[in-house]
């Protein structure tokens, strides 16, 4: 059976023999990580079987999300373990060479944008922070369309809706009803909103880099409503604590805003801009 | 029709159709609400205006729970996509 390589990310050497890939992380296909050096820059890949990862059958599994979500599981895997130990660049997921040497080619028609990206996020390590406006009324009553509708448990499954839509009395109490509704939504939106510029501008002190993603769309499966700031910073490493602790400090209490710090993670938000010759490569037939 | 090789299950037709029409008939409600809500808190109507415009949209909106439970539709299903423009009406979140 051929293999070939999967490429996860280009990193420095390590220092000595401390490498981070234990035996237990498996990347992609299920497959071990191992490491490619040449030439002062590492390749850290695996080799997968190629009739998986052929050109035509990567056109048909880039559309199979279950597929997709496993390869990017064990993309993260390698790419999380090495975070441990050094710097990875990741790559593009899906970065498959032929063979050996093709990393190497790889490596070298690379080599300029990587040892750049290098030290730009050489010690830097990337932390995420999302606001939500979660106590908005809005986000469990109806707000517009979408959302529960009072007395109808039926339809409402989707919307986790309250039981506070008792049938207002007269036209006049349900126009009263609906102001408080909208203006408990709207109050919630603009804290939300003011949370987020404070943080966002308190934030980039400790980062030398941010990038702003579209706020989650509350469709996709595992996301959670009502996203407002959707950031990525690219900390130093040792900033990492200070930069933890900002977020607390500016997290509003016991209010419908809900901040969330993840990291530290590779620094996958900065490294898109090292695009990678891999067409080239390609798949192997 | 039965040259056509296009698959029309009648049900999904009739629900697809709902569906569209709920859409534009919840637009401008929403619409209208905002728009009383606004008028309401301007002070420019007189109550008995308040308490008609207040019954007629909360018996409109009962009126469309009924026909979302009659079609099997769930109140977001009641949107368009219109791409980059976003959706036509608010989603919350």
């Amino acid at each position: 059976m051929t293999e070939v390589r999967y490429v996860y990310a280009v990193t420095r050497p390590f220092d000595g023999a401390a490498t981070p890939l234990r035996e237990d992380v498996r990347g992609v296909a299920g497959a071990p990580a191992r490491l490619l050096a040449h030439d002062g820059l590492v390749a850290v890949l695996s080799d997968v079987p190629a009739e998986d990862f052929s050109d035509v059958a990567l056109r048909e599994r880039l559309e199979d999300l279950d597929w997709l979500a496993a390869t990017a599981r064990g993309h993260d895997a390698v790419v999380s373990a090495l975070t441990a130990a050094a710097t990875p660049l990741p790559l593009r997921l899906v970065t498959v060479c032929r063979d050996d040497g093709g990393v190497r080619r790889m490596l070298d028609s690379g080599r300029d944008q990587f040892t750049r990206a290098l030290e730009r996020l050489d010690g830097r390590v990337e932390w995420g922070v999302k606001v939500y406006a979660e106590g908005a009324e809005g986000t469990q009553e109806r707000q517009g369309a979408a959302g529960a509708r009072p007395g109808k448990a039926a339809v409402r499954a989707a919307g986790g809706g309250s039981a506070q839509g008792r049938r207002p009395a007269t036209g006049r109490d349900y126009l009263k009803q609906r102001m408080r509704r909208r203006d408990a939504t709207e109050g919630v939106w603009a804290q939300a909103d003011a949370v987020s510029r404070t943080l966002h501008s308190e934030l980039s002190r400790y980062a030398e880099a941010e990038q702003v993603h579209r706020p989650q769309d509350p469709r996709l499966p595992g996301a959670a409503r009502g996203n407002v700031l959707n950031a990525a910073y690219l900390v130093p490493r040792e900033k990492g604590e200070a930069f933890a602790e900002e977020v607390r400090r500016l997290t509003p209490p016991g209010t419908g805003i809900r901040v969330e710090l993840t990291g530290p993670w590779a620094p996958y938000s900065f490294a898109v801009t090292t695009a990678v010759p891999a067409a080239e490569e390609g798949g192997s037939e | 029709m039965s040259g056509r090789h296009v698959d029309l299950d009648p049900d999904t037709v009739e629900r697809d159709l709902a569906q569209l029409v709920l859409t534009v008939v919840e637009l401008l409600r929403q619409l209208m609400e905002r728009q009383a809500l606004r008028r309401v808190e301007t002070g420019d109507l007189t109550e008995e205006q308040e308490e008609r415009i207040g019954l007629t949209l909360m018996l409109l909106e009962e009126r469309m729970d009924e026909l979302l439970e009659k079609f099997g539709l769930r109140p977001e299903d009641l949107n368009i996509d219109l791409g980059p423009l976003g959706p036509l009406l608010p989603r919350d979140g």
